[in-house]
């Protein structure tokens, strides 16, 4: 049958609005984007979608024990099983929904699949003023075997407020499960959020997962994109300045191996002046694991005094690997500071002969040396338990034997 | 413990060094000078087996193994330890997470057990106290952003850490202020031991007033072309190379 059938079938079941059916025949009109896509040039959707999926979700209830083997420990924790909201925090200034259904025009055939169908995520409204210590941690489970689920999440933050996130979607069964996940971010003035994705799903795990951000004028928004598990990984983060003064930051590293895929598509639209954007990818390739990195910057006509930076630099460790790696500059201001790079590096002889001589044998130079190389990536992480959790499962794919309570 | 014998080497199809004679005892401390660009810093990096460089001939022996046969880690584990002239900086890596990693791989190859975290935090507190290094340092990223004469401190802590048999300080003293030169020197002294030995390559005597050297000898072209004791350290410092390598030049005219 294949992924487009099991969601004909399942449509002719469920009662919908008129204007999801519309999206919903909308997407069926184009399917899936196909290689011949520019966007999907380089990652190929074919194998994933002639399988079979079950549409509905149909999951068993998950014990404490679970939860607690995933989350990073927070007191603030929103919980998913199978979509149902199962675990929701009581935290002044913020308010915590399950699925609100906000809508958002698009003609990317796979965000018009998830508004139509999607009837679980969360919606958080966080007040102007609040300044939240702790992050909120969001914990997508799922247990009903080859599932496809669609999340929608909606997060509002308030003027001057600054909040922190970790998300995590796993699987807690070795099928071939996917996942079609949307947020979008709305950054009122003057605040500051950084959205953490730790991305280390079961092996047989699929992702498509979008963010939509925009920004007001003086806010600064991060999102750090942390890949080590799953098979097939796309990420797609939107941002769009809508002030002057905003800044946009995004740090990823894949650390990948056997035949993972990992596609970091990004794109910053510098629609005011005065702002900025960094970008950080590292990718590490072992197996016959293959990257994608497509990074776009836009700077509209009125958008003066840019300051954008991206970098992607991947290092193939076998032969087997690969990395398309592509920058995309369309800049229309005249005063503006942009750069960009992208490196398919090799190690450095002098800092292996360096450590050679120190007494560190090849290999554990070169898997040290490799552990070096990423983890810049993952430095700026202000939320410790992430970065640490980061740095340890780093060390772990790369066998190093480092320790961090040094 | 070591010794070389008419050791030739280069780079492609330039000989660098062209029959180097050097004998190092137990406990002894040797100086070498030289005019830049003699191939001081190629001898240290191939005794330390640097592979971009490739022996033509001769030998090096230490404690009785066929050096050149060894890999830079082994050699590393039989206490070969070079400071260099240039550190290299390796983002992303701690320095106290490269120390422990460059002794427990030692120890690996000696057959011990990994040291234990509190034991290798309280060596690497008396060492730091040792050679004056401020708290925080440790979790800095390997030479990263350090200062010239904070790389050269970090190389001789690295020596203080690995105990080596032999250690060679490459222009270790260069870039040192006179504080840190003085400290450096202390903890070099301090360390010196009957089963120990050094090799300190410098342009300058006033190290050489801290750490008196039983031989200087001076390179020149790939040769060691003049031995001698402490005081012809003094000598070239007065009267410049020239007195040592004009008559070099006469004989190979
Ligand atoms: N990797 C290399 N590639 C090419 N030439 C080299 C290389 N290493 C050394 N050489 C050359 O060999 C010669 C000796 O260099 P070396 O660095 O050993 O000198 P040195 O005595 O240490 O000088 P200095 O006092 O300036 O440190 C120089 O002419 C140098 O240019
Ligand atoms: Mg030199």
């Amino acid at each position: 049958m294949g992924l487009i059938e099991n969601l004909k079938s399942y449509s002719e079941g469920v009662q919908i609005s008129t204007e999801k059916k519309e999206l919903f025949t909308s997407f069926m009109s184009k399917g899936f984007p196909t290689t011949k896509d520019e966007e999907w040039k380089y990652t190929s959707l074919k194998k994933i979608v002639t399988k079979d999926y079950n549409i509905e979700n149909t999951g068993e209830i998950i014990d404490s024990s679970t939860v607690e083997k995933y989350s990073l420990g927070f007191d603030n924790r929103i919980i998913f099983s199978d979509g149902k909201l199962i675990g929701s925090p009581n935290i002044k200034g913020v308010s915590v929904n399950g699925f609100s259904n906000f809508g958002s025009n698009t003609t990317d055939s796979i965000l018009q699949l998830n508004k139509a169908l999607a009837q679980n995520g969360f919606t958080i409204s966080v007040d102007k003023n609040t300044v939240l210590e702790s992050p909120i941690e969001i914990l997508f489970f799922s247990t009903t075997e080859n599932n496809f689920s669609q999340y929608r999440n909606l997060i509002s933050v308030g003027d001057n407020t600054e909040v922190k996130f970790v998300e995590r979607i796993q699987a807690l069964n070795d099928s071939t499960s996917m996942v079609n996940n949307f947020t979008q971010i709305n950054c009122a003035k003057n605040t500051k959020v950084e959205y953490n994705k730790i991305q280390n799903n079961t092996p047989e795990s699929r992702l498509i997962d979008t963010v939509n951000v925009y920004q007001e004028q003086d806010s600064t928004c991060e999102i750090n994109t942390l890949i080590f598990g799953g098979s097939f990984t796309r990420n797609n983060l939107n941002f769009e300045q809508n002030g002057s003064n905003c800044e946009s930051n995004m740090n990823g590293i894949s650390i990948l191996d056997d035949n993972q895929l990992a596609d970091n598509h990004t794109f910053v639209d510098h629609k005011s002046a005065h702002c900025r954007s960094n970008e950080m990818y590292k990718g590490v390739y072992l197996g016959h694991s293959k990257g994608v990195f497509n990074g776009k910057i836009m700077v509209r006509p009125d958008a003066q005094k840019i300051d954008a930076f991206q970098s992607n630099n991947n290092l193939l460790l076998s032969d087997n690997s690969t990395i398309d790696s592509k920058p995309q500059l369309e800049i229309y201001a005249d005063d503006v500071k942009c750069s960009h790079g992208c490196t398919i590096g090799q190690l450095d002889e002098n800092a292996l002969f360096y450590m050679r001589s120190r007494g560190i044998g090849i290999e554990e130079a070169k898997a040290v040396l490799t552990y070096a190389f990423a983890s810049e990536a993952i430095e700026n992480i202000s939320v410790e338990e992430v970065k640490l959790l980061a740095q340890k499962l780093l060390a772990h794919k790369l066998n190093v034997d480092l320790d961090f309570s040094l | 413990m070591l010794q070389i014998k008419d050791l030739k080497a280069g780079i492609e199809d330039n000989q660098i060094l062209k029959g180097i004679n050097l004998e190092v005892k137990a406990g002894e401390i040797h100086a070498i000078m030289g005019p830049n660009g003699s191939g001081k810093s190629t001898l240290s990096a191939v005794i330390a087996g640097n592979e971009d460089y490739e022996v033509e001939g001769g030998n090096i022996t230490f404690n009785g193994k066929d050096l050149l046969e060894l890999d830079p880690e082994e050699r590393a584990h039989n206490g070969v330890f070079l400071s260099f002239q240039y550190p290299v900086e390796i983002p992303g890596i701690s320095v106290s997470n490269f120390i422990k990693t460059s002794i427990t791989e030692k120890r690996k190859a000696q057959g011990l057990e990994p040291i234990l975290t509190k034991d290798l935090l309280k060596m690497m507190r008396e060492k730091m106290e040792l050679l004056s290094i401020k708290q925080g340092y440790l979790s800095r990223n390997m030479n990263e952003g350090f200062s010239g004469g904070e790389k050269k401190r970090n190389e001789i802590f690295q020596m203080a850490m690995l105990e080596p048999k032999l250690a060679i300080l490459d222009e270790t003293d260069s870039g040192l202020d006179i504080d840190a030169l003085r400290i450096v020197a202390n903890g070099v002294n301090k360390l010196r031991s009957e089963d120990n030995a050094t090799v300190i390559i410098t342009h300058y005597q006033r190290l050489l007033d801290y750490i008196v050297p039983d031989f200087v000898h001076v390179l020149y072209n790939g040769r060691i072309v003049k031995s001698g004791g402490a005081e012809l350290a003094h000598e070239l410092e007065e009267k410049g190379y020239d007195w040592v390598t004009k008559e070099e030049d006469k004989k190979w005219a």
